[in-house]
């Protein structure tokens, strides 16, 4: 009952968000929502033990997919994502091979190679990529009615609402994943690889499986982004917003579902709102990389760690306050 | 033919001279902290700052200004280490991430303090060493290669020949055997991250003339100095001269007849199919990052 | 003679110029408790791992019923039958004592996304779920299904190690050391917990340094030395076998030899 009215709660603020909120701070819910999903599903990828660098650029190939897709071959705009994510996936698979050959840190190296390949094809081919430049004038989505309500997708709120129906949905999807004995042996292969195997998991098959849902996911988070903005260039998925992803993920803390998304929104709002606010433009990433450097050094399990036990203790108060007269 | 063939390959021993100083820090800060260092182009970024600050807008003498840039750059390294990699060395993931908070810091300083245009520097010298008609090299290039050579050779004697560089190849090798020896892993951590970050900072303050100053310099070199570790088996030293080599010849020979980006693709291949073969690299139990 | 459950024949492993194992071959019986002893370096953990599939063999065969089982990854030589438990406590740590014995579950009931998105896995969850509680309550792990693996005494480590491989519901669990570092008490405990797995038909090889143990509870030794097969045969055999005496006292006798 509780939690159901928490739910209730949570979606009442979610949608009525974008009503007191400008045009621009709109926008910027429409990516921290988007934002939300890529690093719920980096999470996904790291619960089998392993951290990519290619995150971003597997993101990137669903926007260019599905920006493609809709371009050439006049799908559909939804379709056309859905297609995006899964040639993501796709692609995720047949790095698959090479990449889990190589473990933790040559993972990360190797990783990393394979995304700045990938980014530096869309450079090169001007065809189809569009070369440095990348695509411009992608499909937007299309507008459509609801009885009384109109969805006119150039507008940063009904975008909003698009996508946050999406990333819930997908969220949901990965917390199930999660919850159940997938996700058991996800950790399973994470935690002892040689004790998994003896249980007869394939571990490269589970780290392979994980890997082509984040993927999947990642590629969603590309096309919700590319049919919104309207253009793809490779530096829209360059190191710099992989370091992002990681730092979201870093900072908020891995260990649970929750810890990541916690990481997006607090580095969002202080990146974007804080820090900007207070007028320090060139400072930012100053402040941004201070923040992280401090962040791993006194908050080595994440923020999630500090809510959890600022709730506690909370709890723990509340506890002790009740059996009294 | 044969100029045109020789004066690619002095641009690529130019290209892996100071491509080399820089890999061999980070291979040296690897093997002491087991740390990647991803601020390691930024360290090169504030040498090259450290010339426009001193020798293209302070007038001092370009060899002085190199040498300040060398300190300065050292001292960097040295608060890196005490501030970061020392409370992080059980965790070198935390490492990494506490190194790229350190190079976005970086970058926001060089911004702040010259801005984000690209900087002019006057020439350290206008004198062309002429080989052939078609042959020539410029002398600054000439003094990197040669400081290369010299530095290199120097760490070289430095690692083999006395007590401290034993200590350092001990500690690189095994840090509980190392400290069971009564070496001391702070102090040689700060002399590795001294030497590497110094040797990062003289590369870039060497090139600085040459190429284009700015806050993203770091970036591209970054990604050469990591392929360059990978494919010289991270950890050896020897290896990351070697392969500094291997890949200035294969990226300058493949963007001077083919164009850059296909160099970037395949010097990045080159890095896959050494792992690929070798997953786990050459030191092969410390697989874990 | 019945039909050996598991045939280990000319097995060899050589790690460059070192020959590990040297042209080994022994059987288990079905429905035995067979123990592979020897002298510190004989050999016998690397056997073990070649067995399992954690290495692969330079040369030589490993059957199971018949079929060569010889270089298959761990995990395939698992799905065949024959599962293994590590030296030491190798467990998922940070998991409770139920979610391990469910990762031993993982064969039987083999996890699948779209049934699980589906919802369709409900009843595949439960039997899962009864598996691995019967696996601990035949360790008398039951009471401690929601506690952190890590938090565990030893003895239940050890305890937990061997149902997580229960749970996979084996022919033949290869034990490695299983007594090291256990007192009397728990030795005699953890023979206990053997004979019971054998009454249940479980085939078991152990690897094991610990003599008086193994003497008392193995129908069958195998005894190895530098790499190669030195004697085989019922404890008391083993007892009384000179080369056996020899290579114990060699090796406890000092290397003056």
């Amino acid at each position: 009952m509780r939690r159901a009215l928490f739910w209730l709660a949570l979606a009442a603020v979610l949608i009525a968000l974008p009503q007191g909120l400008s045009l621009s701070q709109q926008e910027m819910l429409v990516f921290l929502t988007i934002n939300i999903l890529l690093v719920a599903s980096y999470r996904l990828l790291t619960l089998t033990g392993e951290w990519s660098l290619a995150h971003v650029v597997i993101m990137g190939v669903g926007a260019y997919a599905s920006a493609l897709y809709a371009a050439h071959f006049a799908v559909p705009v939804p379709v056309s994502m859905l297609l995006g994510a899964a040639t993501a996936a796709g692609v995720a698979l047949l790095l698959s091979y090479p990449l889990f050959r190589m473990k933790g840190f040559y993972f990360l190296i190797g990783s990393f190679a394979a995304g700045e390949i990938i980014r530096l094809l869309w450079r090169r081919f001007r065809e189809p990529f569009g070369g440095p430049r990348g695509l411009t004038r992608i499909e937007p989505m299309p507008s459509f009615d609801l009885g009384v309500w109109h969805f006119d997708f150039f507008l940063p709120a009904s975008y909003y609402y698009l996508v946050l129906a999406v990333v819930a949905v997908s969220l949901w999807t990965l917390w199930r994943i999660e919850k159940s004995p997938v996700g058991l042996t996800f950790h399973a292969v994470h935690w002892q690889d040689s004790l998994a195997q003896a249980a007869g998991v394939n571990v490269r098959a589970w780290r392979t499986l994980a890997f082509v849902i984040a993927s999947g996911f990642a590629g969603l988070c590309g096309a919700l982004g590319a049919h919104y903005l309207g253009t793809a260039n490779p530096q829209a998925f360059g190191v710099e917003q992989m370091v992002f992803v990681l730092t979201w993920a870093i900072v908020g803390g891995t260990a649970t579902f929750h810890g990541p998304i916690l990481g997006c929104i607090a580095l969002t709002v202080l990146n974007d709102v804080v820090l900007r606010g207070l007028g320090l433009e060139q400072a930012r990433p100053m402040a941004y990389g201070l923040v992280l450097i401090l962040a791993v050094l006194f908050l080595p399990k994440g923020l999630e760690d500090l809510l959890a036990r600022a709730l506690r203790r909370l709890r723990g108060a509340g506890a002790r306050t009740e059996p009294a007269p | 033919m044969v100029e045109f063939l020789a004066q690619t390959g002095l641009n690529a021993l130019y290209a892996a001279s100071y491509l080399s100083l820089i890999a061999v820090g980070l291979v040296l800060i690897f093997g002491v902290m087991r740390v990647i260092n991803f601020a390691h182009g930024e360290l090169y970024m504030a040498g090259a700052y450290c010339v426009v600050a001193l020798y293209a807008q302070g007038r001092a003498p370009f060899l002085a200004a190199v040498a300040a840039g060398a300190v300065f750059v050292g001292l960097l390294g040295l608060l890196m280490e005490r501030a970061l990699f020392r409370p992080l060395r059980d965790n070198p993931l935390g490492g990494l991430v506490a190194s790229i908070g350190f190079l976005m810091i970086l970058q926001a300083a060089a911004a702040m303090g010259f801005g984000v245009r690209m900087q002019n520097i006057p020439p350290a010298s206008q004198e062309v060493l002429v080989i052939a008609d078609r042959v020539r090299l410029a002398l600054p290039r000439l003094w990197v290669i040669i400081a290369a050579a010299v530095l290199l050779s120097a760490l070289w004697l430095f690692l083999k020949r006395t007590r401290f560089g034993w200590a350092l190849r001990a500690s690189a090798q095994d840090r509980e055997a190392a400290a069971l020896q009564g070496i001391s892993i702070d102090r040689t951590a700060r002399v590795a991250m001294f030497i590497g970050a110094a040797l990062a900072g003289i590369a870039g303050a060497l090139t600085a003339p040459m190429v284009s100053v700015n806050p993203n310099m770091g970036h591209s070199v970054i990604i050469s100095a990591f392929i360059i570790i990978i494919v010289g088996g991270i950890g050896s030293l020897e290896g990351a001269v070697i392969a500094a080599f291997a890949y200035a010849f294969v990226h300058t020979f493949v963007a001077t007849f083919a164009d850059a980006v296909i160099a970037d693709i395949v010097g990045l291949l080159l890095m896959l199919a050494v792992l690929i073969v070798r997953p786990t690299g050459l030191m092969g139990t410390r697989d874990r990052a | 003679m019945s039909r050996a459950l598991l045939e280990i024949d000319g097995l060899t492993m050589r790690f460059g110029g070192l020959m590990a194992v040297d042209g080994l071959s022994f059987r288990v019986e079905h429905g035995a408790i067979h123990g592979l002893i020897g002298p510190n370096g004989a050999g016998k953990t690397t056997t073990f791992n070649l067995i399992s599939g954690f290495y692969r063999p330079t040369g030589g065969a490993v059957r199971l019923r018949g079929e060569a089982i010889t270089g298959l990854p761990m995990f395939e030589v698992a799905r065949r039958g024959v599962v293994r438990t590590f030296q030491h406590a190798t467990l998922f740590a940070e998991m409770t004592v139920l979610e391990n014995a469910l990762v031993g579950t993982h064969m039987r009931f083999r996890p699948s996304i779209f049934a699980a998105l589906a919802g369709l896995d409900a009843g595949d969850r439960r039997a899962a779920r009864a598996r691995a509680e019967e696996a601990l309550d035949f360790f008398g792990l039951l009471g401690l299904a929601q506690t952190r693996a890590a938090d565990l005494p030893h003895g239940h480590q050890r305890a937990l190690g061997m149902a997580v491989a229960l749970a996979a519901g084996p022919d033949v669990m290869l034990l490695d050391e299983p007594f090291t570092g256990m007192n009397p008490e728990e030795t005699r405990r953890m023979m206990g917990l053997m004979r019971k797995l054998q009454a249940a038909g479980v085939t078991l090889l152990l690897v094991e340094h610990d003599m008086q143990a193994i003497m008392g509870l193995c129908d069958r030794i195998t005894c190895m030395s530098f790499g190669r097969l030195l004697a085989e045969g019922s404890p008391a055999e083993i007892r009384r076998h000179p080369a056996v005496i020899e290579a114990y006292l060699g090796t406890g006798g000092g290397h003056a030899a």
